[in-house]
């Protein structure tokens, strides 16, 4: 019986390895796995009832473990002595064993490594060691702190426990485009969730619908943009809380930074604080938020602006319902006139015109556009009209040369046909030339040398 | 004592005209002898007899233009396309010939194809017309270089993949393959260096074996005359018998009608159809959709498109490569295949057949998405 133990974990041990490099290219372990005789057991699915299921280890998770990979064992987290056959021994004390019986003891579980900067440094130089600090401050983690809620999140949640793979594995559930699905899995759960609030209200479990919907999780979902931002990008990682109102228009600059600024510097920042409304998010939404349109600058219906300025909510005046109308005209007349002069410049290229300088021109224009939009967040219209003259002079300039390129093309055809009309005339002269000199007789030829045609 | 002996004539006996003064330095009366003695039969072909004229007119326009866009062309990847974009938009008439020379070049290659296909049809190759024949057919295949080459000059993106392909089909040629694609492309890839080669091949050397070669067509012409076709000869008894022209001014004249349409019609094509220049090369972007070459390497492309991966064993693009120079040998070697009456009818078989494969592949090839 001895032998056939040994021999199974001497077969175990092998494939480990062997699987361990078929899937990372891993070399060499950080230390030479020692024996490790926990799986014998917690392998053996025969061995636990349904409540110690959660003792059984599968080998497959194992293979694609970051820590084993790197050459952890059992006892590096677990403590106790993989050396040791029978189950006290095993699982001795004396040996550092320790049982993880709590969810509460999880962070500093894990902690026990990841905290210690000298333990990772071995493995990631540049490693963060303040996850733990931050999941403290986490809500997850005060919840768990103040009531030792079992059910809120800690490492071993978004993570998993045995087969947790590193973040930059597409497979792992932290990766970029599995991190919604990952924060679902609770927070989209609506029995899970029941009476959670935040600030009094509920925080709800339609976030991932909403935010696969919105721009981000389209640029992430169906573009494949790993850049563009998920639940952690806005909430934080292992501190995830919720933006409070005055930080709302931080987390959004935290990519849209010249937004941000802008925003930033406004007298409506201060009046959106004033009355609680956060910034960008009254706007523009909070997980659905959607492609900004320019429906929805300006007093019109479909406009974000008249919500307020229309019905004079908030403090909101009508003043500014007439800025934001301004604004509008003024994106308007500058579309208008970049639509004008591309359609202008289609015209010319058709009648075959080359222009690619005025086609690469108009792109400044664009710009301009573009950045005329980015202004509106300083609701005051000089900036915003400044940009669009800008624009404006480019659209100038360019329908000016499609106009060139118009008359250009007539000229041609005016110059070909007089072109056509000098040739005709040559064509006749020699043809009055060919008909005043008579083609020679044969008697004529005949009398010339001939040529020796066969 | 009696005077001195003197060789020249007395000043007042002798012509004292602009025209003597060259005569005496240039010897133009023996040219104008040439002209006077040679001839052109008059007959139901005789039209065939512009092409060859018409193709050097062609020519010569291609010489003319191509010399005025070499005064702005810069042949470097960097500003090649640039170049050619302030050809077409800021040099004065430079859209112009720039159109010309495009539209030419194709005109060219059109009209030697004909002029082949006619020389064929009259079976003006027989003896003693062998090399004129010859001559001819390698002036086509130096036209097809011309056009090769030139295409990528403008360094727009079609035109860049478009010889990315037509090299790459110069790797599949038995054992000289891989070399011959760097020798075309001036190193692995299409590059900067490819620009620089086609441009040297297309300005210099094509140009020096064109003149080359023409003047030894141009001489055999003019040595041997024009050949009258065999059903004609038939008719007349003898080629005595058959009605002729003097070259000049009869036939030049004809020829220059001829001429004028070609240069109407090119001015024409210029100014209605002006060359597009396209997107500057990008070599690492996509290659653009319906990539194509020019309509007279279309039928190789398409059927190197559509050969199977292999067949009989081998690689059905070295297939494809091998089976388009063996015809091309073929067409080379024609005036020594013809050598009876059953061979001619094999010949004239196998011409229908290219023809026809020609005109349905090109059809294909404009055709296919």
């Amino acid at each position: 019986m001895n032998r056939r133990r040994i021999l199974m974990a001497v077969l175990l041990a092998c494939w480990t390895v062997h699987a361990s490099r078929a899937q990372h290219g891993e070399t060499k372990p950080a230390s030479a796995p020692a024996a490790n005789t926990c799986l014998l057991c917690h392998s053996d699915p025969e061995r636990f009832s349904e409540e110690e299921k959660k003792f059984l280890v599968h080998e497959k998770d194992l293979a694609t473990d970051i820590h084993w990979q790197k050459g952890l064992r059992c006892a590096d987290c677990h403590g106790g002595n993989p050396n040791e056959e029978e189950y006290a021994g095993a699982h001795s004390k004396t040996a550092g064993f320790k049982s993880l019986k709590n969810r509460a003891d999880v962070p500093d579980f894990c902690g026990k490594c990841h905290s210690d900067v000298n333990f990772m440094r071995r493995y990631q130089p540049s490693a963060r060691v303040d996850q733990v600090t931050e999941y403290w401050t986490s809500g997850h983690g005060k919840k768990l702190k103040a009531d030792g809620d079992p059910k809120v999140a800690t490492c071993i949640t978004c993570h998993g426990s045995h087969g947790i793979r590193a973040v930059e594995d597409l497979a792992s559930p932290v990766y970029p485009t599995r991190v919604a699905d990952t924060c679902a899995k609770c927070h989209s759960d609506a029995k899970h969730m029941e009476g959670y609030e935040h600030h009094g209200k509920p925080i709800g479990h339609g976030q991932r619908e909403l935010w696969k919907e919105s721009v981000h999780g389209l640029a992430m979902l169906k573009r494949g943009d790993v850049s563009a931002p998920t639940c952690n990008d806005c909430h934080g990682n292992h501190g995830a809380v919720a933006p409070e109102i005055g930080s709302v228009a931080n987390a959004c600059g935290a990519c849209h930074g010249k937004i941000a600024d802008l925003f930033r510097e406004t007298r409506m920042r201060h009046q959106f604080a004033e009355v609680g409304l956060p910034g960008c998010a009254t706007c523009h939404g909070y997980h659905d938020i959607r492609k900004p349109s320019d429906e929805m600058l300006g007093a019109g219906p479909g406009s974000v602006c008249a919500k307020c300025h229309a019905d004079q909510k908030f403090g909101a005046t009508p003043a500014g319902a007439l800025i934001a109308k301004g604004l509008r005209d003024q994106i308007e007349l500058l579309k208008a006139d970049i639509h004008e002069a591309d359609g202008l410049l289609g015209g010319a290229e058709r009648l075959g015109m080359e222009v690619r300088a005025s086609r690469f021109e108009l792109g400044n224009a664009r710009t301009a556009l573009t950045n005329a939009r980015s202004l509106i967040h300083t609701f005051a219209a000089p900036p915003v009209e400044k940009a669009v003259a800008e624009g404006r002079a480019v659209t100038a300039r360019v329908k000016e040369a499609a106009h060139e390129a118009f008359a250009e093309h007539k000229s041609r055809r005016v110059w070909l046909g007089w072109s056509l009309g000098v040739i005709a005339l040559l064509i006749g002269i020699l043809v009055v030339c060919i008909r005043r000199i008579p083609l020679p007789s044969a008697q004529e030829r005949n009398s010339s040398p001939a040529e020796s045609g066969r | 004592l009696s005077p001195a002996p003197v060789d020249e004539k007395p000043p007042a006996s002798r012509p004292r005209g602009l025209r003597a003064f060259f005569d005496d330095r240039l010897g133009l009366e023996s040219i104008r002898a040439l002209g006077r003695k040679k001839t052109v039969p008059i007959h139901r072909q005789t039209l065939s007899y512009f092409l060859g004229g018409m193709a050097l007119f062609l020519f010569v326009i291609q010489l003319v233009t191509g010399v005025l866009l070499s005064l702005f062309y810069s042949p470097s990847a960097d500003t090649a396309f640039e170049s050619v974009q302030r050809i077409m938009t800021e040099v004065d008439f430079g859209w112009l010939i720039r159109s010309i020379h495009s539209w030419c070049g194709d005109l060219v290659i059109g009209v030697l194809f004909l002029h082949m296909l006619t020389t064929f049809i009259m079976r003006a190759y027989r003896p003693p017309r062998e090399f004129t024949w010859m001559t001819g057919v390698l002036l086509l295949g130096l036209f097809l270089g011309f056009g090769f080459s030139g295409y990528l000059l403008p360094w727009n993106q079609l035109a860049f993949f478009a010889t990315r392909v037509g090299t790459a089909i110069a790797g599949a040629v038995p054992l000289l393959g891989p070399e011959l694609v760097r020798l075309l492309r001036a190193g692995e890839n299409v590059t900067g260096e490819t620009l620089a080669r086609f441009y040297a091949v297309h300005v210099a050397i094509l140009p020096y074996l064109t003149f080359v070669l023409m003047g030894i067509h141009l001489y055999l012409v003019q040595k041997h005359g024009m050949s009258i076709p065999e059903s004609v000869l038939k008719q007349r008894g003898s080629a005595d018998r058959v009605r002729s022209m003097p070259f000049v001014p009869h036939f030049l004249l004809r020829d220059m009608v001829g001429w004028y349409v070609a240069l109407g019609l090119l001015a024409a094509l210029a100014a209605v159809f002006p060359r597009e220049l396209g997107e500057k090369a990008d070599p690492f972007g996509v290659a653009p959709p319906g990539l194509k070459p020019e309509w007279y390497f279309l039928f190789m492309f398409q059927t190197l498109k559509e050969l199977p991966a292999h067949v009989l064993g081998m690689e059905g693009e070295v297939l494809g490569v091998l089976f388009f120079g063996l015809c091309g040998l073929a067409i080379l070697l024609v005036p020594f295949l013809d050598r009876g009456p059953r061979s001619r009818r094999v010949l004239v078989v196998l011409a229908w057949v290219t023809a026809i494969f020609f005109a349905y592949m090109t059809h294909r090839g404009v055709t296919a998405p």
